[in-house]
């Protein structure tokens, strides 16, 4: 089992004046076995820290954030992480940076090879395994980095942001590969984004966050959208044309728009 | 291409003003001639108690020993106070306190503790090696991108795999920085020590010639450090191209 469940986090901040800074506030969030939860929202509004808290890297103030019924309390292989920066080790080639936790793990050589090969075929990496990642470009680095992900056959996959930092045509390859990797691999997945577009063509549920305090504002289930529309069937472009995929762009777009000119609580 | 029409240019200059025109005293600069004459004798029947090869040698040894024995001392100590914040506390201030002495202050002490041999030498070309080792080295692990850190814990990685795999390799350009401050300060410090007291040495050589006003040699002397001293760097240089080939550009 690898539901990731948020328990009445919060998480606070000391400022180096003094006095504490509430990035999230009471925060419950159930995410099931092999569902794919993007969260969107604004800068601040603590999307990335709810993340690097499932992922080990930060500790919520208050409550609990439990893996597969166990509490974090660190990072562990478990649960694979993709980076906006791509964070591939410059020093070692495609290879040796997908293998690296297979390595770590103690994973037979032949093994690894095996199942870095594997993924080298399916992220498109073919003939790249001995280039160090300044040699590639930026979506294929972040190729890299999805297949260093699952090639440790995680129980979930925390991404931030993970196109963020690509150009907008790499972006929509890359979301294309996503949707065929999860549905041919599927994991639980939390999705950290603030490109609504994105989220809804990925995602199972998204999450829409407010900021001042960071907080869930809705979640919105966009499965059944997808199996109505038939979008699994269709090209990226036709999907985001659909009538209901843009009504649902324009419903989250004043979720978080409302939010934004409100004043926040006294 | 212009590189070598400067240096011909420079020593056409040389020759006009010291044999050619007689410009300069000869026993301030000395004519082109004078210099081969020096190198002829220091190379054959030798100058100062030896020949040529046999003080650069020596001379190359003591700065080979004292150099790494401040690498394999400095680079370590500088990768653990830049990993550990207990122990950069814990030394820093010994650091701080050593640091603003001169490392050729130290050769008076290093002559009475050890004498005019070579420990002595060693001693203090360790002491100046050391400091440039260990600053580059504690500056390049808290430079290491520490999202590269998380990741490697994310894998899976132990604290000895993510030294080992991401701070170490991480570390490595700013170590190269320091190995290469290390070395040049090496060679000044060997000259330095030798022009205090040696039995051999090119700084021997130096000291000689300038006692015997035998500006020829004092020509030869230099060049020979210089070319020690540049030969290394390049060695040096070659080991970190090869180390280093990871980087985007070389």
């Amino acid at each position: 089992m690898s539901e990731i469940v948020f328990k009445a986090v919060t998480k606070t901040f000391r400022l180096p004046k003094g006095g504490d800074f509430l990035a999230i506030d009471t925060t419950d969030l159930r995410i099931e076995e092999k569902e794919f939860v993007a969260i969107v929202g604004p800068s601040g509004c603590g999307k990335t820290t709810l993340m690097r808290m499932a992922a080990g890297l930060e500790f919520p103030s208050t409550g609990t954030v439990e893996v597969g019924g166990k509490t974090v309390r660190g990072p562990g292989p478990e649960r694979a992480v993709v980076f906006q920066q791509f964070a591939l080790m410059p020093w070692k080639t495609v290879r040796e940076n997908i293998g690296f936790g297979l390595m770590c793990k103690g994973t037979p050589k032949a093994e690894a090879d095996a199942a870095i090969a594997r993924y080298v075929e399916l992220m498109g990496l073919a003939g790249h395994e001995d280039s160090f990642p300044h040699q590639l470009s930026g979506g294929m680095q972040q190729r890299v980095a999805i297949a260093r992900a699952y090639v440790m056959q995680p129980a979930a996959l925390l991404m931030d942001e993970p196109f963020g930092a690509l150009d907008a045509q790499t972006r929509i390859v890359m979301q294309e590969e996503l949707v065929r990797l999860a549905r041919r691999n599927p994991r639980t997945v939390i999705f950290i984004t603030h490109a609504v577009d994105e989220a809804i063509y990925l995602a199972d549920r998204v999450v829409v966050m407010g900021r001042k305090p960071g907080r869930i504002i809705e979640t919105i289930d966009i499965r059944p959208l997808r199996e109505e529309g038939g979008w699994e069937a269709m090209p990226i472009e036709e999907v985001m044309d659909q009538p209901a995929f843009t009504h649902m762009r324009s419903r989250i777009w004043k979720l978080l728009k409302a939010r934004e000119q409100e004043k926040p609580a006294a | 291409m212009v590189g070598v029409a400067t240096v011909a240019s420079a020593l056409a200059l040389w020759w006009l003003a010291t044999s050619g025109l007689r410009l300069l005293n000869p026993l301030r600069l000395p004519a082109p001639h004078e210099v081969w004459t020096a190198l002829r004798q220091i190379m054959g029947s030798g100058y100062a108690g030896a020949t040529l090869w046999e003080h650069a040698l020596h001379s190359l040894g003591l700065v080979a020993r004292g150099f790494l024995v401040a690498v394999v001392t400095g680079v370590p100590l500088g990768l653990l106070m830049g990993w550990s914040r207990r122990a950069e506390a814990l030394i820093n201030p010994i650091f701080l306190l050593l640091r603003p002495i001169p490392a050729l202050a130290w050769i008076p002490l290093a002559i009475v503790w050890f004498g005019l041999g070579d420990t002595g030498k060693v001693f203090v070309i360790w002491l100046t090696a050391f400091v440039p080792s260990v600053i580059n080295s504690f500056t390049g692990v808290r430079n290491v991108d520490t999202v590269l850190i998380a990741a490697a814990r994310t894998q899976g990685a132990s604290t000895a795999q993510v030294l080992r795999h991401v701070v170490i390799p991480g570390s490595m350009p700013m170590i190269f920085t320091g190995l290469r401050l290390s070395l040049q300060a090496s060679w000044t410090t060997l000259v330095a020590a030798e022009l205090v007291g040696a039995f051999f040495g090119l700084g021997r050589v130096l000291n000689i010639a300038g006692q015997d006003i035998f500006p020829g040699m004092i020509l030869v002397g230099m060049a020979a450090v210089a070319i020690c001293g540049a030969g290394s760097t390049w060695l040096l240089g070659r080991l970190e191209r090869r180390v280093l080939n990871w980087r985007a550009a070389v």
